[in-house]
């Protein structure tokens, strides 16, 4: 099957929200939180984009993201403070070292077939360890929080990357999206997408057809890994400081989440989840923080996230990208266009 | 120095035994039916809280409470499976992992929800105390913790060997079809086993609160923990497993006696690394 061009008319559908993205935040621009909460479902979009690499194509449950996020953040901020080197360029070493540990520990891991519920275990773990190893690690981490430095206005704000608005935020991540988007659909319809595809069915009869399944998996894994490394030199730049708590657990879980409600293997799928997910969990924190103190408004919309992929895993195990795409199709012929 | 060390290998081997009753629940899951329970050490943390709830509502001592919290767990296994574990069976295993990944963020959330994430723990116990072995301190409720998880490691071997149903679920565990043709419901047989290997979590969560406190985190790393000894032991083996518990709880123990206790998991991942690495199989496996 040929790859089929960028712009068909679902890509011009993709393109035309994407243009309401970039005028987004002309009108919003008063509205801070409004432009925090589309920047945070733009952030969580692409980590879900990645994941979908791995993930939904390899069919490799990883939930090591917020590791690689926090490996990001952490050489992009540390590089910040100790070198005063802009994270423009720290989030592009923060990537790659991020990448460099995935491989490192996904050569042997992948060599020695550790699969499935190992493989899920060993990326969980990853998370704790790193978060534990930040905790301990003084020089760099330390339980207290490590502020990046901070300038208004001018040049010396674009150089440290922190602002007083979130439009450049928003800016970066929608071109992370469109980035991760463009890989996506290469990868997709590419020798590469296809072996994935088939390795996450059946691993075995994809050996059996020469596939180098143990390559294929590594190099998903590191471009997951250098996208969710990227995101993180971001990251660290908006919340504006360093915690070993940004080796989140949650953070790896609402990633996977995001991507298997979605729809695993739909480029767009990971997307649309976030839009719906994401805001909605926003909404819960803005309207009911008065009625549940303390840690039980985390555990709320973590529920109703369990509750919905519990759902989705046992009825709509496709994700909800093919009942949109039905919707999509019902809608074009109730309007009548071919 | 060495005095310090057989203290913590002391500490380490008497919890290991907690440990590996927890990986005997996953084992038998793991082992008969093939399904992976990722939330079984939210499992553990569940039936902490339990016992919390119970030993203050009616005031009984935390080693009491698995009376109670046994056959809870039991049914709590029972709708689980028919619920959830049931219609994954011939799911991807990605869509089966993600269901009960759901169900351990869930469990999580609930405790989140209804204890407001605060850690909670039970009066003394009466087993607290420590006594003393060839002039090593032996603290007493980690003794008897260890001693009650050992007895029901037996119990669940002899069960699991002489009885007709610890047959039907070794057979199911062999060769389904097989199984099914000689008569094994292997519906009913995979519901046992799931509800059998969840209420042994409430055995291990009254033994744990009779000496640390519960949090909703907790879950996590008795999960990992206990991955990590069945990894260590492979599948099928009850003396393998104990094994892997004992060197599970010494190098935890011994990580939190000689560097860092804020690091504990990092000996556990370091070990199950290499495990995975070295031999897939486990150091006692059958298959």
């Amino acid at each position: 099957m040929k790859r089929p061009k960028l712009l068909n008319s679902k890509n011009i559908a993709i393109l035309v929200v994407l243009a309401i993205a970039i005028v987004l935040p002309l009108f919003l621009r008063t509205n801070q939180y409004v432009l925090f909460l589309a920047t945070t479902v733009l952030l969580y979009a692409v980590l879900a984009s990645a994941w979908n690499i791995i993930g939904g194509m390899a069919g490799q449950l990883d939930l090591g993201a917020a590791a690689y996020v926090g490996l990001g953040a952490f050489t992009t901020g540390t590089l910040l403070i100790r070198f005063n080197l802009t994270p423009w360029v720290g989030m592009f070493i923060g990537a790659l070292l991020a990448m460099g540990i995935a491989t490192l520990i996904g050569i042997p891991l992948f060599g020695f077939k550790v699969k499935e519920v190992w493989y899920a275990l060993s990326s969980s773990a990853l998370v704790e360890v790193f978060r534990a190893i930040f905790m301990m690690w003084n020089k760099v981490g330390g339980p207290t929080e490590r502020y990046l430095p901070f300038s208004a206005e001018g040049p010396r704000s674009w150089y440290l990357m922190r602002f007083n608005t979130y439009v450049p935020y928003f800016y970066i991540m929608l071109a992370l999206l469109v980035v991760v988007f463009i890989i996506n659909h290469r990868i997709r319809y590419s020798k590469l997408g296809y072996s994935l595809l088939a390795l996450g069915e059946d691993e075995d009869a994809v050996e059996v057809l020469g596939v180098d399944s143990r390559l294929c998996k590594l190099k998903a894994l590191m471009i997951y890994s250098f996208v969710a490394g990227l995101v993180g030199g971001v990251y660290g730049c908006i919340y504006g400081y360093l915690h070993p708590s940004f080796f989140s657990t949650d953070m790896s879980l609402e990633v996977v989440i995001l991507g298997i409600v979605g729809g695993m293997g739909v480029t767009y799928g990971p997307l649309l989840a976030a839009i719906f997910l994401v805001s909605f969990r926003e909404y819960l924190r803005a309207s009911l923080s008065g009625m549940f103190p303390g840690k039980g408004l985390e555990g709320l919309y973590l529920m109703v996230y369990a509750l919905i992929l519990i759902v989705v895993a046992l009825f709509q195990p496709r994700g909800i990208a093919p009942l949109i795409k039905r919707g999509f199709l019902k809608l074009k012929s109730f309007v009548g266009v071919k | 120095m060495t005095e310090t060390a057989i203290q913590g290998i002391i500490t380490g081997v008497l919890m290991g035994m907690i440990y590996a009753l927890i990986a005997l629940g996953i084992s038998i899951i793991f082992g008969v039916m093939n399904v992976v329970n990722f939330a079984h050490g939210d499992f553990v943390m569940f039936s902490m809280y339990l016992s919390y709830v119970l030993g203050t509502a009616l005031v009984w001592d935390a080693v009491q409470t698995p009376l109670l919290t046994f056959p809870i767990l039991l049914i709590f296994g029972l709708i689980v499976y028919y619920l959830i574990i049931d219609r994954t069976l011939r799911q991807l295993y990605v869509v089966q992992l993600a269901a009960t990944v759901g169900l351990q963020i869930m469990m999580r959330a609930a405790a989140l929800v209804i204890w407001r994430g605060q850690p909670r723990a039970l009066q003394y116990s009466f087993i607290q105390g420590n006594f003393e072995i060839f002039g090593f301190q032996v603290l007493t409720s980690r003794f008897v913790a260890a001693v009650i998880s050992l007895i029901f490691i037996a119990a669940v071997a002899y069960f699991m060997n002489k009885t007709w149903a610890g047959a039907a679920m070794r057979a199911a565990s062999d060769d389904l079809d097989a199984a099914t043709l000689m008569g094994v419901n292997y519906h009913r047989t995979y519901a046992l086993t799931f509800a059998l290997g969840s209420a042994l979590t409430a055995i291990a969560g009254g033994l744990l609160m009779s000496f640390q406190q519960t949090d909703p985190v907790g879950g996590i790393r008795f999960g990992f923990l206990s991955w990590c000894v069945l990894a260590l032991a492979g599948l099928g083996s009850i003396p393998g497993l104990i094994a892997a518990g004992a060197i599970v709880g010494v190098a935890e123990s011994l990580q939190v006696t000689f560097f860092n206790p804020q690091g504990r998991l990092l000996a556990v991942y370091a070990i199950f690394i290499l495990v995975l690495w070295l031999k897939p199989r486990g150091l006692f496996g059958r298959k």
